[in-house]
């Protein structure tokens, strides 16, 4: 009797226990960030506001032409760059405002893509790229997956972010966009709509493609095939002036990057530089970039405001962190002329299956004592 | 040659049994005498012939080296055991309590059968003792190297034709001294002098560069000029000394296309490599550039997280096993490797205290944390204030003790000294399972 007591017994403890078990073996079919305002379903909050946040203008119960439901959210980004930034962006949290300092998050395991629904006022707004997961901080995220940049179309369209073969046991982050004011410099106003995680068993983990040629680090100002940011901002950084939108006689196109460096050591290191990143503020830490094996050279155009500018180095990859560049390649010193000229960095016999460091310029005081004002266009991977 | 010394040992006790047993037979004693001679002659002088170490081209394009005619992995480590307190001038190799004796024992154990010595010391005969004692106690062989006078007050004059001769005089005659050690391995050039071409450490010139005014072009003629020295050095020690190879210390792959063009008669490359967990593309890259083979002659990882402000040994040892997977993926016929790596020397063997502060005496005695330079791919620690998470005085596989031990500070091996010694008992080239691309 004893002995069928204990089977019973265990019979009984074992049953919630198989239940439970049972459950966790089949994930829910999808997963909601966001569907309308005030939805039960709605998981996460848009409460992370980056960089010019005071660039950013939101309502969440937009009831215009929502791509389903009641609502959309529409975004009024103005490019001004209210906190000097340049950039700005929202991220949906769970609970809001948690910048990785608290507990909160779900276990996402299971689902396979994140998919959402946006559409620009007037189409060509671009957004430089929308994200899952990547808060960092205490308790941080396990995956970051972006896709981007991406220029939207007045009418709804919906996106996939692939999120196969990612771990998603931890996500606080469950989505967010960023954009730039040199993407925008008349600011954009967009939508988005019914942003959810879905599982779907038959999609395949995503290898990165080779990209195919020419691959543009810059073209002109808010160019959809702009590939790096200029973010990496090094040495003596408060010396360095960016404008990614310059009108002063651009190469080819509308506009060209001018860049003045005032060689005044402001961080004290002598020497400044910028590296084009992907993504933004990359070094090595974010497992991106981008397979460019097919390319055999990287050209772009540079010229002097006087003539005579002492470039030391101009770059491409060696990025060094957890996920370093694959190789890299360097020409330099250049003495740039006053009129556009072309300069090549050979890659010929270079691993360009992994390029983060999209490309790089650094200069000193040492050899420009007066500082440097020079123009740089058509930055490309040929 | 550790048998040779056995025998020495063995004739100089019949040598002292035949002074005891005067009344033995004329004829014997005489006999034995003779052979005893001639042994002992065969013995002693085999035990002074240079050990033939060669670089082998195989029909698939990979390299070997070759000691004595078999295959032989650099399993090494860069060797300047400066005790605590003392600076880089302290003369180690005329230490009576001969530290070389400890490590050389805890080397063996580990599976070290190489020591990497940047330049000799002074006194000739101190400097072949410890050669002797490592190689014929413990078949441990050295590599020895010269600066080529990069550290020279105030600068290297590479475009200088008399200092070019005095620098050639000082190799010619370490070449002279010691190549036939059996210990020797091979010769190693320089160590990062190639960043002087480019201006970034010890910058030199002469008329011939300051007439250029395109400084691509001036870097140009700086690589020639230094790239053909080293390479008339290299030439110099071929013609004294046909027994070992000599390579070219170069800091990562800078200016190697110069190489390529200006130094025929260097065997191979001996690289100086910070990159973290991976060497990245330097193998292959190296065939498309240089095609000879490498050793990795600097690697390694501090043990010291500058970010958290505390030593993390498995840090380092993390770093440093991956990087030996990656050297035995590219030793001759390892499978998908280029075949072009004859192995590698870690930096370092134990910690330096006096590094950080090499002018305050007082510091020498103090292991300093405060990092003294940034690398973003040893980034367990970069977040570090400045990003400065690179710690020159904690690299060594081997901590030192303030405390005494026959004289010496005690060792006391790292995390890093067993896992690389458990790695070489079954070196493994798969990938471990880590956070990474790469």
């Amino acid at each position: 009797m004893k002995k069928i007591l204990a089977v019973m017994a265990v019979v009984f403890l074992a049953m919630p226990l198989c239940g439970w078990a049972q459950e966790e073996k089949v994930p829910p079919k999808e997963f909601v960030v966001y569907v309308d305002k005030n939805s039960r379903a709605n998981h996460y909050i848009p409460s992370g506001w980056m960089g010019d946040y005071g660039d950013i203008k939101m309502n969440d119960q937009f009831m215009e032409n929502p791509q389903d439901g009641i609502t959309s959210i529409e975004f009024k980004y103005s490019g001004k760059k209210s906190q000097g930034q340049g950039w700005a962006g929202v991220y949906w949290q769970n609970p809001a405002n948690n910048w990785g300092s608290k507990k909160g998050g779900f276990d996402l395991t299971g689902m396979t893509k994140l998919t959402f629904w946006a559409r620009g006022a007037k189409g060509g707004e671009v957004i430089q790229k929308f994200v899952v997961g990547g808060i960092k901080g205490t308790y941080p995220d396990t995956a970051e997956v972006e896709m981007g940049p991406v220029e939207l179309t007045d009418t709804w369209k919906q996106y996939t972010i692939n999120l196969a073969g990612r771990d998603l046991s931890y996500i606080n982050g469950g989505f967010c966009w960023v954009t730039t004011a040199d993407l925008n410099p008349e600011g954009c106003t967009f939508y988005i709509d019914n942003i959810k995680l879905e599982s779907d068993p038959t999609l395949k983990p995503e290898a990165k493609k080779q990209e195919s040629m020419p691959f543009y680090v810059y073209a002109d100002r808010s160019t959809v095939g702009n590939h790096f940011i200029p973010s990496g901002w090094m040495g003596d950084y408060g010396d360095i002036k960016y404008d990614g939108a310059s009108k002063e006689d651009p190469y080819l196109g509308d506009s060209c990057v001018k860049i003045i460096y005032n060689s005044k050591a402001t961080q004290g290191a002598r020497w400044a530089g910028i590296y084009w990143q992907n993504p933004a503020n990359n070094w090595g830490n974010v497992d991106a970039g981008f397979d460019l094996s097919k390319a055999t050279k990287l050209s772009f155009w540079a010229r002097g405001e006087k003539g005579g500018e002492r470039i030391e180095e101009f770059k491409v990859g060696g990025i060094m962190g957890e996920y370093s560049d694959s190789d890299s390649a360097s020409i330099g010193p250049v003495i740039l002329n006053k009129e556009w000229t072309q300069y090549t960095i050979d890659l010929k016999g270079k691993d360009l299956s992994y390029i983060i460091g999209g490309f790089c310029w650094a200069t000193n005081i040492d050899n420009n004592p007066e500082g440097a004002t020079f123009y740089l266009d058509e930055i490309k991977y040929e | 040659m550790k048998l040779s010394t056995n025998k020495r040992n063995t004739i100089e006790h019949q040598g002292t049994c035949h002074r005891d047993t005067g009344f033995k037979p004329v004829h014997w004693c005489t006999g034995a005498l003779v052979f005893l001679f001639f042994l002992s002659f065969l013995l002693g002088a085999s035990s002074q012939s240079a050990s033939k170490v060669s670089v082998r081209k195989l029909k698939n394009g990979h390299f070997q080296l070759l000691v004595n005619r078999k295959p032989y992995i650099i399993k090494g480590v860069c060797y300047n055991p400066i005790p605590i307190g003392k600076n880089h001038e302290s003369d180690w190799w005329s230490d009576p309590n001969k530290p070389w004796i400890v490590d050389g024992k805890l080397m063996k154990e580990m599976g070290i059968n190489t020591i990497r010595i940047y330049q000799p010391g002074d006194n000739p005969e101190e400097v072949k003792k410890v050669i002797r004692d490592l190689y014929e106690l413990y078949g441990i062989r050295t590599i020895l190297g010269n600066w080529l006078g990069f550290w020279e007050y105030p600068c290297p004059f590479y475009g200088d034709k008399d200092f070019q001769e005095r620098v050639k005089n000082e190799v010619t005659r370490m070449v002279e001294l010691y190549k036939d050690e059996p210990g020797v391995l091979l010769w190693i050039l320089g160590n990062e002098n190639n960043y002087s071409c480019l201006g970034r450490v010890n910058p030199w010139s002469n008329d011939e560069i300051d007439k250029e005014p395109d400084p691509q072009k001036k870097n140009s003629i700086r690589a020639r000029i230094y790239y053909s020295f080293v390479n008339d050095i290299a030439g110099k020690i071929h013609e004294i000394d046909p027994n070992h190879p000599v390579a070219l210390g170069n800091g990562e792959l800078l200016g190697l296309e110069s190489a390529n063009q200006y130094c025929p008669d260097i065997d191979l490359v001996a690289c100086i490599i910070y990159r973290g967990r991976t060497f990245g593309n330097l193998f292959n890259s190296l065939k498309a550039t240089f095609d000879r083979p490498v050793v990795i002659a600097e690697f390694g990882a501090d043990v010291y997280d500058a970010y958290l402000k505390k030593e993390d040994q498995n840090m380092q040892a993390f770093f440093l096993e991956s990087q030996w997977r990656q050297i035995y993926s590219n030793i001759a016929n390892a499978p998908q490797g280029a075949g072009n790596c004859l192995g590698g020397t870690i930096f370092e063997w134990s910690d330096e205290w006096w590094k950080h502060d090499e002018n305050n005496p007082d510091s020498w005695k103090v292991h300093d944390t405060e990092s003294n330079w940034s690398n973003g791919s040893y980034y367990f620690d970069i977040k570090a204030e400045g990003n400065k998470n690179m710690n020159e005085e904690w690299f060594g596989i081997v901590a030192l003790s303030e405390e005494l031990e026959d004289g010496l500070n005690k060792r006391i091996p790292r995390k890093a000294y067993y896992v690389i010694r458990e790695f070489w008992k079954n070196p493994t080239i798969k990938k471990p399972k880590v956070k990474g691309k790469k």
